[in-house]
């Protein structure tokens, strides 16, 4: 048991009657498949993978946060996928604490959700993100990106539009995982590594990717980032990925994430 | 922040929690909006550790004998608590962990009531599952959700 976790269970134990337990008994095969998936709590935000991150290494988050405007699209699915990776975008500028980079970033998020005709309440979180950004709020500016990005999902949702929701998070995860990975990548340590350890995710949105109505399937952009996905499973199978394997799904991760962010696709 | 003060800021807060509990003069709404309030007020106790609460949650209805499960994805090196909740007619809930192949986990126990919360490191990175479980009262809406640090 190391220092942390030492603390962590000798700090709260005497707060509570409770204190330290397991389960009895073990979950059946049945169990473990039927249990749910609910997108916005199974499928972890950028702002975990970085908390994570910067406990083993520590990043140049300012190096890091990305400008610029995303390329112009009318394809529908490539606006959701550039959304979600411009909230993870807002993450770095959060961790960096860019105040005007998470502004510039919150802005083109409200301009991309406006291109998927989200509601008025979506374009306050816009300012909701301007005011925390203007008072270096990072905190509250964690959880307000999750909040924007799950307002838009919702919004998705009750305009006939479920199909993109998933590819929101997808943009998200990749850019995250592009970040990490090239963290790791630049300073590998087996302690770093591990948090690359993810299948469960891929194998959750290559799932999801095989339900999208067949249109959205076949659509070139869609299909390639599918396979570049199947790719990387292999890559983070091991509870330690190698140096080889940090390459390999850095790699994959880049070539998804300049798929996504590279100019107009025909749908 | 010293360890020791950090501490003390979390039992303050969730002293704070179960009072404000017993203060209702009116019977709650009994939906999953309520249950999702009851749920962030526990994890609202340990936001003043430093937590910050997932938007998301997950809810619906908790029956007797037939507990819920839940999978999740979470990174070594950080800390979570799972904060759940049930309305009433419900009286008791518990939550609990398990790792990627559904083996029982040591997490730390948080129960009071209506309310349960579980804390857990963990040490590898990747998929695990919560489960909620309804220990006493009558079938009921439940709200699940995550704080991370």
């Amino acid at each position: 048991m190391n220092r942390m976790r030492r603390l962590f269970f000798a700090a709260v134990p005497a707060l509570f009657a409770g204190g330290l337990q397991a389960a009895g008994t073990a979950m059946t095969p049945e169990q473990i498949k039927g249990a749910e998936r609910i997108e916005s709590v199974t499928i972890p935000m950028p702002g975990e993978f970085f908390a994570a991150i910067g406990k083993q290494t520590r990043p140049n988050w300012v190096k890091l946060v990305r400008t610029g405007t995303p390329a112009a699209t009318a394809n529908r699915a490539q606006i959701a996928l550039m959304l979600g990776t411009l909230v993870a975008d807002g993450y770095i500028a959060v961790e960096a604490q860019d105040s005007q980079g998470v502004k510039n970033i919150g802005k083109e998020i409200i301009n991309l959700a406006k291109k998927l005709n989200v509601s008025q309440s979506v374009l306050g979180r816009g300012n909701s993100l301007n005011d925390f950004a203007s008072n270096n709020d990072w905190s509250a500016l964690r959880e307000e990106l999750e909040a924007t990005q799950n307002e838009v999902k919702l919004d998705m949702e009750e305009q006939k539009d479920g199909s993109l929701v998933t590819l929101v998070s997808l943009g998200a995860w990749a850019r995250g995982t592009e970040i990490v990975s090239g963290l790791v990548d630049g300073a590998y340590t087996p302690e770093s590594a591990r948090l690359l350890h993810q299948p469960a995710i891929i194998e959750y949105l290559l799932r999801q990717i095989d339900v999208l109505p067949a249109g959205l399937q076949n659509d070139a952009l869609i299909a390639g980032i599918r396979a570049n996905l199947e790719k990387s499973l292999a890559f983070v199978q091991a509870a330690t990925p190698s140096d080889q394997d940090v390459k390999g799904l850095r790699q994959e991760m880049t070539v998804i994430v300049e798929e996504i962010t590279k100019g107009s696709k025909e749908s | 922040m010293t360890a020791l003060l950090r501490i003390f800021a979390v039992l303050l807060a969730l002293l704070s929690v179960a009072p404000a509990q017993e203060a209702q003069s009116e019977p709650p709404v009994e939906t999953d909006v309520s249950a999702r309030s009851k749920a962030l007020e526990l994890a609202g106790a340990w936001s003043n550790d430093g937590y910050k609460i997932r938007d998301g949650y997950w809810s619906g209805e908790l029956e007797p004998n037939r507990p819920k499960f839940l999978e999740v994805n979470l990174f070594a090196g950080n800390e979570y608590w799972f904060s759940g909740a049930v309305v009433p007619p419900a009286r008791k809930i518990a939550v609990s962990l398990f790792d990627g192949k559904g083996k029982p986990v040591a997490y730390q126990v948080y129960e009071n009531g209506t309310m349960a919360g579980a804390g857990f490191l963990p040490d590898t990175s990747g998929r695990y599952f919560v489960k909620v479980t309804l220990v006493e009262g009558e079938k009921s809406q439940f709200c699940l959700l995550y704080s991370y640090k």
